[in-house]
């Protein structure tokens, strides 16, 4: 199908009037883009803003809405106009107020998110592969993870998850027990499991991400039967593992170390991802208060990882 | 861990409603968002406020993982609220339906203050009081 998409050029003082305009004329949905948007723009705690790299209108607003083949846009285009142009009258600038029209083909859209989701070797033995794809691996040491983006994870192939895996990679031998902590996707569980962990526990605090990483482990033969739940840090569990590994924030990492020292079996690694590089010494303090000595330090872009066990009387 | 931003998406869509068809589908198929991803989540977190269209704020991540913000409904949602009518004029010059208060406009600016992008509550309930115009209301007191 065909749809047309009407864009109002306006200023911010217009934008809800206008968009009241559409909506009033058979519009089911509108879109805003407003400069006025990003000039006191701030980052949540766990964002980086940078904005040159987020496309965005320098100064005034466009109010667009979409319209299907089914309606004749010749017939409500003056309307659309004469109501725009009246807008002055009732006490609201409306900058340019000039209307455009641009036609928009279902294909543009409905397949462009995917093109963001390719197969990405993580490793020399991994690679993430989207659910939809036939990929097939390119040779017999190659291992699958088959995932479905989800609203709270995207590719999983994000510095820190390749971090992860090149932790797991280094430290895994094959038998060990493992706990996911912030499981995210689960990427990292089937990591794991591919890397033959045989006993795996993954952890959120998060139910979205709970639920992603159960739809994830059900894609994935080698994860099958493994289960997800939700639970904080490590508060209440007891059952220790070989592994701890995190991938999450640096601020959360630190209330995470002492908790897993209490759970780590004797020679066990801790292994830590997420962090930023400001924030590295904060978590080097942490852990050497916890009697934890860093083993490696890996680094990508303004990430570290780290790969660490507890100190020893030969340390 | 911390996520860079790749893009913000501001939409007005119906509540409990979202299909992947337009706006959704344009705006966040270009963004790169799992469209189906979306629609499910802001269904399930809208669904009790069917029939208000409702607008949300969806931030985009470098990963192309996202998430969103409702806020509350439109001025003019809340005017014709206000008011008790389903429709505005669609002659807001010449035939009136409808009469709000000033201080509903002063109440409705307010509230959607922060959503306007409003330097001061004067230039919110400007821009109500225009939208209210605007639709035919007449403004009183």
């Amino acid at each position: 199908m065909e749809w047309t998409k009407v864009t109002v050029a306006t200023v911010n003082e217009a934008v809800e009037a206008i968009a009241n305009i559409l909506t009033e004329n058979g519009a089911e949905g509108i879109q805003i883009e407003d400069a006025a948007d990003y000039e006191h723009l701030k980052a949540k705690p766990d964002q980086i803003i940078d904005l040159d790299s987020i496309p965005h209108l320098e100064d005034g607003a466009a109010v667009s809405a979409f319209f299907p083949e089914t309606v004749f846009i010749p017939e409500k285009l003056p309307l659309i106009e004469q109501r725009v142009a009246q807008l002055t009258g009732f006490g609201l600038a409306i900058g340019s107020g000039k209307v455009t029209l641009a036609q928009v083909a279902d294909d543009d859209w409905a397949t462009a998110w995917k093109k963001y989701y390719q197969p990405t070797r993580l490793t020399r033995f991994l690679t993430v592969v989207p659910s939809w794809t036939d990929y097939q691996p390119t040779d017999e040491r190659e291992a699958l993870i088959r995932m479905d983006p989800g609203m709270a994870f995207g590719t999983g192939t994000h510095p820190t998850t390749h971090l992860s895996v090149q932790m797991l990679e280094m430290v895994l031998r094959g038998g060990e027990s493992l706990i996911d902590v912030g499981t995210g996707s689960g990427v990292l569980s089937i990591a794991a499991a591919h890397l033959g962990v045989n006993d795996i526990r993954a952890y959120d605090v998060d139910q979205v991400a709970v639920d992603a990483a159960k739809e994830n482990f059900a894609l994935n033969p080698v994860t099958a039967g493994i289960d997800a739940h939700p639970n904080d840090l490590l508060n209440g569990i007891t059952t220790k593992a070989d592994v701890i590994v995190a991938n999450i924030l640096a601020e959360i990492i630190v209330p995470l170390i002492p908790q897993a020292k209490a759970l780590l079996h004797d020679n066990g690694h801790l292994l830590l991802a997420g962090i930023i590089a400001d924030k590295e010494a904060l978590v080097r303090e942490t852990l050497a208060a916890n009697d934890f000595v860093v083993q490696e330090a890996l680094h990508m872009g303004d990430w570290v990882a780290l790969i660490t066990r507890q100190k020893t009387d030969d340390d | 861990m911390a996520k860079k931003v790749a893009n913000i998406v501001k939409l007005q869509i119906p509540a409990g409603k979202a299909t992947p068809a337009p706006p959704v589908g344009p705006a966040l198929g270009q963004a790169g968002i799992n469209i189906m991803g979306f629609t499910k989540d802001f269904n399930a977190r809208t669904a009790d406020q069917a029939g208000l269209l409702i607008p949300v704020v969806i931030t985009v991540y470098e990963d192309r993982s996202f998430d969103f913000v409702t806020k509350t409904p439109p001025a003019a949602v809340l005017l014709k609220k206000a008011a008790g009518v389903e429709k505005g004029s669609g002659e807001p010059n010449t035939k009136k339906v409808a009469t709000v208060t000033k201080a509903q406009v002063q109440e409705i600016a307010e509230t959607k203050m922060q959503d306007l992008n409003a330097a001061d509550v004067e230039a919110a309930m400007r821009m109500v009081e225009g939208t209210a115009r605007s639709m035919g209301f007449t403004v009183e007191g």
